[in-house]
């Protein structure tokens, strides 16, 4: 079974030993806990079939409500806001500390009775944190101020030819007013026209940028007015240099000097951070711990509490019970397990043999499977990795993947989907290298092109099997033939479901009806070429095929629709051939390798014969290569999945299910030794 | 002029004009990576393998050109051959597929690597289905790249 079974666990224990019961569970990590009163989305989840009235259930969730909800929100908030702050605090000195961010990062060992000592409060590492922030608030205050400066340069910097006090507006006798015109206006004509109903006033032109025309104005006291007036017509706006003193070279060296002064602070405060950089791994174990804390805090929400007593209800896997029931021997208190009812949402969790279990990943990407359906991860496993490895076909570029993924494996100690996902890798390298040999590429033709170079000796690699460029045909039939086998396998996993169900009809109907369709075609169209009595027989099987898709296509329908129903049927043979079809890809991926890795080395192979040309040669091929390995990688991997997703899943697939996420240690940067 | 080998080279010609949807998918998806990275320049590396996803059309066209030089000789082997004009005709129809599905498929590549981009900056984890959704786009583009290389590798140059 590779979906985990599940019980409901319901429990009842004394408040006194409320805390530790909680934090031993967390430390277990094998429950899931769940509201004890169902909230409306659940009762009514997205199943068509409207919801069993369960009377039991309705009566225990009317006493519960009764009861009050353990929780302390006002601790959460506080923990929080701890959690925030710690994080800021960390991001600001990965930010300036650490130069580059492993690609794995590995995770910080810890014992349990450090663990104790930072839950129970470590000063230092808060007085660092706190110290962390200030830096961190004090560089983004010098950061404003730049802004502010900077924006203050940029409006004083047209007023380099300006030679008065920016702040000047009165003399003894004048006004003086600064401010732009749009560059549309023609300041020469409308200077003129102006000057006749205003001779006590001069307009000058400072100087001019695409947009503006930067002016000011001197005018005699009280005719200043009037004329702005009338500029106003003409789009004109005054700029005040209110708290500039001095002209604008002046304010200018003295802005930059100021900019000067808080880029200099900015770098020391900068260092500061940096120097912080030995309290890192402590702040990253204080940070779990908060949110450990947190965690025990939320989960008690869903906790109902009287006087003496609390209770629990939540998700165990079957399988683990034991261990919920060694763990709860030593505490006062009652618990028992139940099967799911038809009405629970219940969570899924997959369980594979470690060969398999890598691939996981691409299920998931999807989505996991149904709790009562099944998961597909073993099925397609081998398949996944055979087309990743026809898709990329070539062993040299499998042994780099294998080799590579075996020294990330070795060196780091990875976790949940990075683990899968290099696992994953790791096979389907072992599966290009397989393929590539089949097909006779060892980084192309590198090999052969090298020998000639260097030595000028020609040597051939034969294939295992044969080279798809000189018969591309051949392996065209035989992805089809692949394809043909992954699209009856999930056919089969749909039977199985059915049966499984009860549904034997359905699975005759729908499933051996394809068979006999297409695979009755196969023999009639390609028997021939294995035994002219092949012919007949698919022909038949064939039309058998498609009366029974006629017949029963629209066994669920009425009237008239019974008979659109069996068209409709016989219609899908469309999407199958597509389906069939678009195995091809296989071909055409696992050409487009070899051809671009030939490419490759006929360039590198332009310089001529002799130990440098050889050189040459190495030189191009690890570029190119590289190259080559990068973007057909990303094809294999994707075309992969597309074709468990689109063609394979489309078969039989439920999905939808909720992943079961135990109460835990859900820590980010580090791992808990257990105590013995 | 208009000898056969003249017209297998237009053919290959035709073929890499598949790299104009490659150029204009991976600049669309290139724009939008870039506003994805204004908000979270760590995300570089990321939005390179999308944005690189438009960039195979281009790929193919190459791929289909190199095949086509291989066949009438102009790279390795033993100088141009003297193709005969039928056989030139055919390979220059061969450029067609991949050369024309290129274009549009890379600017449709482009557009849903873009989509895939803006859905990685908001859902950083939901990157891999942006870009199972830009690689369905591809499957055209694979497609015409069968049919091209099919077709050249049956013309027989005798």
């Amino acid at each position: 079974m590779a979906i985990i079974r599940m019980e409901k666990l319901s429990l009842i224990g004394m408040q006194q030993e409320k805390d530790s019961i909680i934090s031993q569970l967390m430390e277990l990590g094998v429950v899931e806990v769940t509201d004890l009163i169902r909230s409306k989305a659940d009762k009514h989840s997205d199943t068509e079939e409207e919801p069993v009235f369960d009377a039991e259930l309705e009566k225990q969730e009317e006493f519960f409500r009764t009861l009050k909800s353990d929780g302390d929100e006002e601790q959460i908030n506080k923990l929080d806001t701890e959690i925030n702050k710690t994080a800021i605090a960390l991001e600001a000195i990965e930010k300036y500390g650490v130069d580059k961010e492993p690609l794995f990062p590995s995770k910080i060992i810890v014992t349990e009775t450090d663990i104790k000592r930072y839950i129970d409060g470590n000063k230092e590492v808060r007085d660092d944190i706190r110290h962390v922030l200030w830096l961190n608030d004090k560089l983004h205050k010098n950061r404003d101020k730049i802004n502010k400066l900077t924006t203050d340069l940029a409006s004083i910097i047209p007023w380099m030819k300006y030679d008065l006090p920016l702040n000047l507006t009165d003399t003894e006798k004048t006004s003086i007013e600064l401010g732009v015109v749009p560059s549309t206006v023609d300041l020469e004509n409308l200077k003129k026209k102006l000057s006749e109903n205003h001779p006590l006033v001069d307009m000058r032109e400072v100087t001019r940028d695409r947009e503006f025309i930067y002016i000011f104005v001197l005018a005699i006291k009280d005719k200043l007015e009037d004329y702005l007036d009338e500029l106003k017509k003409y789009g004109f706006s005054p700029l005040p240099f209110k708290g500039f003193e001095g002209t604008a070279t002046v304010n200018k060296e003295r802005i930059e000097r100021q900019i000067d002064k808080h880029k200099n602070e900015i770098r020391a405060i900068e260092k500061n951070i940096k120097d912080m950089l030995g309290k890192l791994d402590q702040i990253k174990i204080y940070y779990d711990c908060l949110v450990m804390r947190r965690d025990k805090e939320l989960l008690k929400r869903k906790i109902k509490k009287t006087d003496k007593t609390f209770a629990i209800k939540g998700w165990v896997p079957s399988k683990l019970k034991p261990k919920v029931d060694k763990l709860l021997e030593s505490f006062i208190c009652i618990h028992n397990y139940e099967e799911p009812n038809e009405n629970d949402t219940v969570p899924v969790l997959v369980d594979n043999s470690s060969l398999v279990a890598p691939f996981e990943v691409i299920t998931e990407m999807y989505s996991l499977p149904d709790y009562k359906g099944i998961d597909p991860t073993r099925f397609f496993a081998f398949l996944y990795a055979m087309f990743f490895g026809i898709m990329l076909s070539d062993a040299g570029y499998g042994l780099v993947i294998t080799i590579a993924c075996l020294v990330i494996k070795l060196r780091f100690e990875l976790e949940g989907m990075m683990k899968k996902v290099i696992g994953t890798f790791f096979y389907c390298g072992i599966s290009t290298v397989f393929w590539g040999a089949m097909f006779g590429g060892w980084f192309g033709d590198f090999f052969q092109v090298a020998a000639k170079v260097l030595l000028n000796k020609e040597i051939t690699i034969k294939p295992i099997w044969f080279n798809p460029i000189e018969d591309p045909t051949k392996l065209l039939i035989w992805s089809l033939g692949f394809g043909v086998v992954h699209l009856f396998l999930g056919l089969a996993l749909r039977a199985y479901m059915l049966i499984k169900r009860g549904q034997v009809w359905d699975a005759i109907c729908d499933v051996v009806s394809w068979y006999l369709v297409i695979g009755g075609a196969i023999l009639y169209g390609a028997g021939g070429n294995i035994s002219p009595l092949l012919v007949k027989p698919g022909m038949y099987m064939a039309i058998a095929g498609v009366i029974i898709l006629l017949l029963t296509g629209g066994r669920q329908k009425k009237g008239f629709g019974k008979v659109i129903g069996g068209l409709g049927q016989v219609y899908n043979v469309t999407s199958y051939v597509a389906d069939i079809l678009s195995y091809a890809r296989l071909l055409a991926l696992g050409l487009a390798t070899g051809v671009i890795a030939t490419v490759v080395n006929t360039m590198g192979s332009m310089a001529g014969n002799g130990i440098i040309s050889f050189i040459v040669l190495i030189l191009v091929g690890i570029i190119g290569h590289t190259f080559n390995i990068a973007i057909n990688l990303l094809g294999a991997f994707v075309h992969s999945s597309r074709l468990q997703y689109i063609e394979f899943f489309g078969k039989f697939y439920e999905d939808g299910g909720e992943a079961f996420e135990p109460f835990r240690q859900n820590t980010k940067y580090i791992k808990i030794k257990k105590r013995n | 002029m208009l000898n056969g080998t003249g017209l297998a080279l237009l053919g290959a010609a035709i073929a890499s004009l598949a790299g104009i949807g490659s150029a204009l998918g991976v600049g669309i998806a290139g724009q939008a990576a870039a506003g994805v990275l204004a908000e979270d320049p760590k995300k570089f590396g990321k939005t390179l393998i999308l944005q690189a996803l438009p960039g195979t059309q281009g790929i193919y066209g190459l791929l289909l050109a190199f095949l086509i030089f291989q066949k009438v000789g102009l790279i390795g082997g033993s100088g141009l051959l003297d193709v005969p004009a039928s056989a030139g005709f055919y390979i220059m129809l061969s450029g067609i597929p991949i050369g024309l599905v290129g274009i549009w498929s890379g600017m449709a590549q482009g557009k849903a690597a873009a989509s895939g981009l803006m859905l990685m900056g908001k859902r950083p984890d939901q990157m891999i289905k942006g870009v199972i959704y830009a690689a369905m786009v591809e499957t055209y583009a694979i497609f015409a790249l069968l049919i091209s290389i099919l077709m050249l590798i049956n013309v027989n140059l005798g």
